[in-house]
């Protein structure tokens, strides 16, 4: 849906009052490109999802701007960071103005004392993490996207962190941020008005309402985050077993073992072993017996991390492991943000490879339903397959949400064969989403631990997920957004307005 | 108590298995398939359609590669955080022009916001871990190339890039200087009282930059050949390398350029060619193969090689003392592009008298001049920026020179340069001056020289 010619021209008009006209990007190709993300898209329809222009701003004043216009224009806006987020958060439903905040990427105080940071929105951890690395500190928020994800997309998506269960996951690192809500008025959302407090009893606790919305409501600009050390070392073990059983059970007594410097346990199934054999140039070989693996991180001092690390391997040879060595483990560990971006294993039954995207559902799984969950979803996506070759099984891999294993991010790795993707296959697609979701529900499990789920298909399951609560986010939303201009169409929240388009 | 059944029905696809082997169950293959089908190719494809049919999968490859860790090593993202101008961009449109959503007229102009320095491409997960082995590395240099052409070949011109390569045409050398006139009868000029013969078995080809406008770089390879004993000759008739033409898209006058370069060897018994600019070891390395095919026999030299190696063999020896801080920047079309970064470094090493603070060279992967792929011809205010943060990152490591090894990079970099008082040189001048060569010649066109 686009808006007609003379309102496109009267808010490019508008936009001028509060941004130069190379901020202001309207070719088809500056649209498409702020079109997608890497979620599964359905490619035929993508000029369905197009933003009617984009626009680059440099600082809190110029989002405030924008939306102030949009406001009183009715025009739908969508912000946007890394573009990276894999539940469609970014992608525009309705058209309007995409707000792409990748030029507010500055490191605007650093607090040395307080161990604090504040930067744009726009900045990606890497790039931070160079910065803060001259002073021995260190951000610890580790997406997978680690190089590209922007801190405020981390901040609208509420992100998982690979090393969250030492340091906790974006809502826990991020102290406050700068926050441009529908109307356009600006508000600091933090415990307390500090900018640098980490815990408050004031008033209602905000800051969680302003993460994780997806960009319904509002734009964070500027936030002010909380440092660590830099880890003086790093322990990363993997770990061989020739059954599930046994790695399952390991994964779960290492990270009930309660040490300090445990930053997070992971546990691959048969499925994602058989997938990383199937091409020993592109993978570490594993020998056939492996049918599963298990690896545990630890940061820390070198005095802290070795004696842990002697009990993380007490317990995992307890368990029948095999350790795979130094280098397979260094190796494995240094390679996590790349491997989860590598699209190129799609095959097809017959074995011939051809270009797939990387598509994963999660959810937030308790430890003890986790075999039978992921039964279930395999059995999902072997359903799919037997149907057509657009779906291939890349496996599945469990990972601890928290430093004591209650539950685990589980997610299931899905390759599409998005050239080929039809209005069928994407129904089918759909289909097999609402059903993961489904299941993780019957588990009382969450459908998302780590991407959001306002994905088409599963956001059809969040009024059943969160009951009453959703009734409050409908009031929450026309209460904060009273046009409906924030992100509209995402999570069904349309619902909260009698029209439901702007 | 934990259920941990895993045991599924009998069904082929409910177990792990490897696609493709041989010991699968035949009812794999017995599936039926309902949707997946082979792509339909036209019968008379339109040039736009030629183009997205070669480049479909390699661009899907990375339009569906989740995340785009391409963006932060990209110097024209690094400075204008324009999402539009990223690799991964270049992808997502011909993704685009396959499905007919756009047209070449509608992307020409974004596809000059590319160096081609290939840091994309090292950084893109493709590359980093399976290397080649599905033939689907990610080429983002050969994507560019391939859709300037197109537009070229489709009537869809830049400004600034048509004038240079009509000028170019013209001259037979590029208009480095502007208005300055350059010709047949000037190239040779800075090697004025250096003695040298013209053809023979090895030439040495100088790069219209270095020809005219950094005359210091030549001259200083050619003494420090001299001095080595290493024999080498002019080229007879020496025209452009027509690497510029054939990145920017003018494809055809980059080929006769190439054809008149390689008849003039021949003429002349020329069976080896020294390079001294990284740009031309680019064009005669890769674009000339693949325009002569096994034709093209002659080897190809990088001047900062031989020099690495002579030192290796104690036929050069830098003695005199050079008292500078520098640190080194990794011309992209040496490091990036070919993976040569040890030797510079070698000649750095050798030379006595440097402070000498490295940055690896995985780090400056994201480095660039911003001095290439006609970038400054279009854009020179990109090229300025991207010269500005080089030099940054130079000025934050306290060093009051940068070496680089390229002359294309070196004038904007040397502008760049003054505003945080560092010096830009060549490193075959700076390793002239340890062996004790008065060098000569130009570092700026010889403007207030």
């Amino acid at each position: 849906m686009t808006i007609a010619v003379e309102r496109l021209d009267e808010l490019v008009t508008a936009l001028r009052t509060v941004l130069r006209d190379e901020q202001i990007l309207t070719s088809k190709p500056d649209r498409y490109n702020r079109a997608r993300v890497p979620a599964p898209f359905p490619v035929h329809r993508w000029s369905e999802r197009l933003p009617d222009l984009a626009v680059l701003p440099t600082s809190t004043d110029e989002v405030a701007g924008v939306v102030r216009i949009a406001h009183d224009l009715r025009v739908p806006i969508v912000p946007r960071d890394g573009g990276t987020g894999l539940t469609d958060g970014a992608v525009p439903l309705r058209g309007g103005i995409v707000v792409d905040v990748k030029r507010m990427n500055q490191v605007k105080e650093l607090d040395l004392e307080n161990r604090t940071v504040t930067v744009g929105t726009g900045i990606s951890m890497l790039k931070l993490n160079e910065v803060l690395g001259k002073h021995g500190l260190f951000y610890p928020d580790d997406p997978a996207s680690y190089p590209c994800s922007l801190v405020g997309g981390r901040i609208g998506t509420s992100g998982w962190s690979l090393i969250g269960s030492r340091y906790g996951h974006t809502r826990d690192l991020v102290l406050s941020f700068d926050h441009v809500l529908p109307t356009g008025e600006v508000m600091h959302v933090g415990d307390g008005i500090g900018h640098k407090i980490s815990k408050s009893s004031s008033g209602y606790q905000l800051k969680h309402l302003f993460m994780g919305h997806q960009g319904t409501l509002g734009i964070a600009t500027e936030a002010t985050l909380k440092l660590f050390p830099k880890p003086e070392a790093e322990l990363s073990p993997f770990w061989a077993f020739d059954n599930y059983d046994d790695a399952y059970r390991c994964v779960g007594a290492l990270a009930r073992a309660g040490v300090a410097t445990f930053a997070g346990a992971v546990l691959f199934d048969e499925w994602k072993v058989a997938y990383l054999r199937r091409d020993d140039e592109a993978y570490i070989p594993q020998p056939g017996d492996v049918r599963a693996l298990v690896c545990a991180v630890m940061y820390g001092y070198e005095d802290e991390v070795r004696p842990a690390g002697k009990r993380l391997f007490r317990i995992a040879r307890e368990h029948g492991a095999r350790y795979l060595g130094d280098e397979i483990s260094e190796g494995d560990w240094a390679a996590r943000h790349d491997r989860y971006a590598t699209p190129l294993h799609g095959r097809t039954k017959s074995g011939q490879v051809v270009p797939m995207s990387w598509h994963c559902e999660d959810a937030a799984i308790n430890y003890t339903d986790l075999p039978s969950v992921s039964k279930a979803w395999h059995e999902i996506v072997a359903d799919l397959r037997r149907r057509t070759d657009v779906f291939d099984d890349w496996g599945m891999f469990t990972y601890t949400s928290g430093n004591t294993g209650v539950d685990y991010l589980t997610e299931i790795d899905v390759g599409i064969w998005e050239q080929q993707l039809d209005d069928r296959a994407w129904e089918m697609w759909v289909r097999a989403k609402r059903d993961i979701a489904a299941v993780a529900l019957a588990h009382q499990g969450s459908i998302s631990a780590c991407h959001g789920s306002c994905r088409e298909g599963e956001v059809d399951l969040v009024p059943d997920e969160l009951g009453r609560g959703y009734d409050v986010m409908l009031d929450l939303k026309r209460t904060l957004d009273p046009h409906n201009i924030m992100n509209p169409g995402k999570y069904l929240l349309d619902r909260a307005y009698d029209t439901g388009a702007p | 108590m934990t259920q941990l059944d895993r045991q599924g029905p009998a069904d082929p696809v409910s177990v792990p298995f490897t696609p493709g082997m041989r010991d699968n169950p035949d009812e794999l293959a017995e599936m039926p398939e309902e949707i997946a089908r082979a792509v339909e190719e036209p019968a008379d494809p339109t040039p736009t359609e030629e183009l997205t049919a070669e480049w479909r999968n390699a661009s899907y490859n990375c339009f569906s590669s989740g995340h785009k860790f391409c963006r932060e090593v990209c110097p024209v993202m690094q400075v204008t955080r324009n999402e539009s101008w990223t690799p991964t961009a270049f992808h997502a449109n011909v993704v685009a022009m396959d499905k007919g959503e756009l047209t070449i007229e509608d992307v020409a102009a974004d596809y000059v916001n590319c160096t081609q320095c290939g840091a994309c491409e090292l950084r893109c997960p493709n590359t980093l871990f399976t290397g080649d082995f599905y033939r689907f590395r990610t080429r983002t240099v050969d994507v560019v190339k391939a859709v300037r052409a197109l537009a070229v070949e489709s009537g869809v011109h830049q400004p600034a890039w048509q004038s240079w390569n009509a000028r170019t045409d013209e001259l037979t050398h590029e208009p480095v200087l502007g208005e300055t006139p350059i010709d047949q009868e000037h190239v040779r000029d800075w090697s004025e009282g250096l003695d040298l013969p013209i053809g023979g078995e090895t030439v040495l080809f100088v790069d219209c930059e270095a020809a005219f406008y950094r005359t210091s770089v030549p001259r200083a390879v050619a003494q420090i050949l001299q001095q080595a004993g290493y024999e080498f000759g002019l080229m007879g008739e020496q025209w452009c390398c027509g690497g510029p033409a054939a990145e920017m898209g003018y494809v055809d006058q980059a080929m006769r350029f190439a054809r008149h370069n390689l008849d003039n060897w021949r003429s002349t018994g020329t069976r080896r060619v020294l390079v001294l600019d990284p740009h031309d070891y680019i064009s005669f390395t890769e674009d000339y193969p693949k325009y002569f095919g096994e034709e093209f026999d002659l080897e190809v030299v990088l001047v900062v090689e031989v020099f690495a190696e002579l030192i290796r063999e104690g036929r050069l020896t830098p003695s005199v003392p050079i008292e500078r801080a520098i640190t080194y920047h990794d011309p992209c079309r040496l490091n990036k592009r070919k993976g040569i970064w040890q030797e510079p470094r070698e000649i750095l090493r050798a030379i006595p008298g440097l402070d000498f603070s490295d940055v690896d060279r995985v780090t400056q992967w994201s480095y660039c001049s911003g001095g290439g792929g006609g970038l400054p011809v279009e854009k020179p205010e990109l090229t300025a920026a991207i010269s500005a943060s080089r030099l940054e990152k130079a000025a934050a490591l306290e060093v009051d020179t940068l070496v680089s090894a390229c002359p294309w990079s070196e004038r904007p970099l040397t502008e760049a340069g003054e505003a945080v008082d560092i010096d830009v040189v060549d490193i075959h001048e700076l390793l002239a001056e340890s062996l004790g060569i008065t060098v000569g010649g130009s570092r700026n066109g010889g403007a207030g020289a």
